[in-house]
């Protein structure tokens, strides 16, 4: 009862609320539900992003107050700074290396698991365990061993007669070893492969084989144009993933991002100048240029939707 | 000594203390004047430590209740800065040389000087000692201990190869021949007479100093140039060429961890590390090890030195400096907590506790304390503290001196490229 009289239409001569009082109003119990997050996203994620970003533009050192220094960390980076460009490369090297490897990995085991073959759910489960494991640190821990000097790699190389190097302590090769690690993690791509595989209609496949196309047609015209919303929704995320990919490089270099640089992750620097030699202005700075970029990588993305991505309903 | 240290139990014990002090910290058991206390360490450092505040918690008069912090040395200088630009610093803390000046430079800490003799009863540490824990003639921090860097022998590995392993006295030369006659004549494979210490800061320092120089000035600039540290790149590039040192690509596994030293994972026979950091080595090598310093220059000045390890320090804004003091007092220099302690942080400096502590060591503590007692005559006076950016330009180090062993560039241009990075980074 007390509900009708509450929602019944307003007392006469009272002006009814502004339209904005009444959404409050009729809103309020989902703004509180939601109030955990919002209270999280506001005072841990927006505050302190918006407080970095002030951070910038000062030199602060964490014991002493923040001194402004407009542009001037910017202008480091931008000029005088080696480790800079050398953790640009090596970040870059491994996106355009580990995205596209992972994810033709990934769809290949997607397409494998496709077939409709028996105990498909254990095997999906098997293939996604590195990537629910993926950024611990055992499994760094794990990678380190298996690619040293006298690691599990090397010893397989031996019995063919190979003597091997240490594939981590080298800086020709460290990179790659995480790369391999990096790949070695499809699981969650593969996933939402797999689902976007089930949406295409077999009866396309049906009409497509009566006409006498090969499988490598098939796989060419139909599963790949129909799969494009998932290849691009699969390449943003784990684009996005490789550029802020961290603790593979800080356990297998020990933090160091080496030898020689070889390993200097962008936001291995970042936490090398923040944490270890307290520059926490110039970290900050750094962490806006790696927003910057990835805004600007996934703009490029969906801007190129038009050309490759097809939503055929 | 390292910026960035980690390894498996010091991330195990980093996570685990992590999740207690989240769900229990600070812990503070009896009732009284509370102080809190922080240091960084592994496990067996905070069984110890955590005894002794027991002891000196149920010792003293008016009742003081220490809560206690530790955490590895990576997480150690995050946590302390912010707790410190907080406004909740602890009330005692365990400190670095390296991180004393900055420290006092900006206020943060308490002058001693008004409880030695009373509360801090330490000045038989020994005048030198004393003025390492001090700035500008104020006396700021009470050492736990001293330690130097030298040299560990696996002189079994030598006696094997039937060469004559390294003592004190041994000059750079005749080192580099006998490790290149050691290649020769080990029956190991894949096993050398030395690690590679080329971008150790630590060996690099001795070998200036030998020389009559030093890594930095008073003034916290370079103490060196292009050409001293060509050279000591050029005596290591050769040694490898003559395969008396591991190669570079095993030296890289080195991750400033002792499980990770070439002389522990079994590819060399000698290694460097600091004085206490020796029973640690021992734990985790099969083979009995040895301590003795690194080759010297035939006439040249004495390279080593006797290094304040680590101090107990009270913070400035101590609601309670006299129970810190006090607190660090019974550390170091009263038998019952100092006892207790034991060779964990250092040797003590103090005389009488180093001669109480003697019938309690074990063999392997035993040669630490006897390899400090020996290179008395080889150590020199303190070096000028380390600036701000030293921390960095060790990293610069080691980076360096792999470029120059992978062979991407040779020793001289090693030399400039250390001086003008290292430079670059005091400045900044």
């Amino acid at each position: 009862m007390t509900m009708e009289t509450a929602t019944n239409g307003w007392e006469e001569g009272r002006r009814p609320p502004s339209r904005f009082a009444e959404g409050l109003r009729r809103n309020l119990p989902g703004y509180l539900f939601l109030s955990p997050w919002l209270i999280g996203f506001f005072c841990l994620t927006l505050g302190p992003a918006l407080g970095s970003l002030y951070l910038s533009f000062t030199d602060y050192d964490l014991l002493s107050a923040p001194r402004f220094a407009g542009v001037s960390n910017y202008v480091h980076m931008a000029t005088a700074d080696p480790n800079f460009g050398a953790a640009m490369k090596v970040t870059f090297l491994y996106v355009a290396l580990s995205v596209p490897l992972k994810l033709a990995f990934a769809l290949a085991v997607a397409m494998m698991l496709n077939r409709g073959m028996r105990g498909l759910p254990v095997y999906r489960a098997i293939f996604y365990l590195p990537s629910l494991l993926g950024a611990s640190v055992a499994i760094a821990v794990l990678w380190r061993q298996l690619f040293a000097a006298d690691g599990l790699v090397n010893d397989l190389l031996w019995v063919f007669g190979i003597e091997g190097p240490s594939w981590i302590s080298n800086p020709n090769y460290s990179l790659y070893t995480l790369v391999i690690l990096s790949v070695w993690q499809f699981g969650s791509p593969m996933i939402i492969f797999l689902a976007g595989l089930r949406q295409i209609p077999a009866d396309m496949y049906e009409a497509a084989s009566i006409d006498g196309a090969s499988k490598r047609r098939q796989f060419v015209k139909i599963t790949l144009p129909l799969l494009t919303p998932v290849i691009f929704f699969n390449l943003v995320i784990q684009t996005i993933d490789a550029f802020k990919a961290f603790t593979p490089a800080f356990i297998v270099s020990g933090g160091s991002g080496g030898p020689i640089n070889s390993t200097l992750f962008y936001t291995l620097y970042l936490y090398q100048e923040a944490f270890g030699y307290f520059r926490m202005g110039y970290a900050s700075a750094l962490a806006w240029v790696l927003v910057a970029i990835i805004a600007g990588f996934t703009a490029l993305s969906f801007l190129s939707t038009k050309y490759w991505v097809h939503y055929d309903d | 000594m390292t910026t960035a240290r980690i390894d498996r139990r010091q991330l195990l014990a980093g996570g685990m203390g992590l999740a207690l002090a989240s769900g229990l910290a600070p812990m503070a058991r009896a009732a009284g004047t509370p102080i809190r206390m922080v240091w960084w360490g592994n496990e067996e450092r905070a069984r110890r430590t955590t005894e002794a505040i027991r002891g000196f918690e149920a010792a003293q008069d008016d009742a003081v209740a220490v809560a206690t912090e530790y955490m590895g040395w990576d997480d150690y200088w995050t946590r302390l800065a912010t707790q410190v630009a907080g406004g909740n610093a602890p009330d005692l803390i365990q400190m670095d040389y390296r991180y004393l000046f900055e420290y006092v430079g900006r206020g943060t800490l308490l002058p001693l000087d008004e409880y030695l003799g009373n509360a801090l009863d330490i000045e038989d540490f020994g005048k030198e000692n004393l003025a390492s824990c001090s700035v500008d003639g104020k006396l700021y921090g009470a050492n736990v201990g001293v330690n130097s860097f030298g040299m560990l022998l696996d002189r079994a590995a030598w006696e094997e190869a039937g060469i004559e392993a390294p003592e004190i006295g041994t000059s750079w030369e005749t080192f580099a021949e006998r490790c290149a006659a050691f290649k020769e004549a080990t029956p190991r494979r894949r096993f050398y007479a030395t690690a590679d210490t080329s971008g150790q800061g630590n060996s690099f320092e001795l070998w200036l100093r030998q020389r009559g120089k030093e890594l930095y000035t008073e003034a916290g600039e370079l103490a060196y140039d292009a050409d001293d540290a060509g050279e000591w790149f050029d005596y290591w590039a050769k040694l490898r060429a003559a395969g008396g040192c591991v190669p570079a690509d095993v030296q890289a596994q080195f991750k400033n961890s002792l499980e990770t030293a070439p002389i522990t994972l079994g590819t060399a026979a000698t290694d460097f590390a600091f004085s206490n950091q020796f029973t640690g080595y021992q734990a985790v090598n099969k083979a009995s090890l040895d301590m003795t310093a690194l080759p010297v220059l035939p006439d040249g000045a004495p390279g080593h030195y006797l290094k304040p390890s680590q101090m107990f320090v009270v913070s400035s804004a101590s609601k309670a400096p006299e129970a810190a003091v006090r607190l660090a007092h019974y550390l170091v220099r009263d038998p019952a907590g100092a006892l207790i302690l034991g060779l964990d942080r250092g040797v003590p400096a103090s005389p009488a506790i180093r001669e109480a502590l003697l019938p309690e060591l074990d063999e392997a503590q035993k040669k630490s304390v006897a390899y400090i007692s020996a290179i008395g005559d080889l150590a020199g006076p303190l070096p000028p503290s380390p600036p701000k950016g030293a921390g960095e330009a060790y990293a610069i180090m080691l980076k360096i001196s792999q470029e120059v062993a992978f062979g991407m560039i040779d020793p001289a241009e090693g030399g400039r490229k250390l001086v003008t990075e290292s430079a670059a980074s005091l400045t900044r």
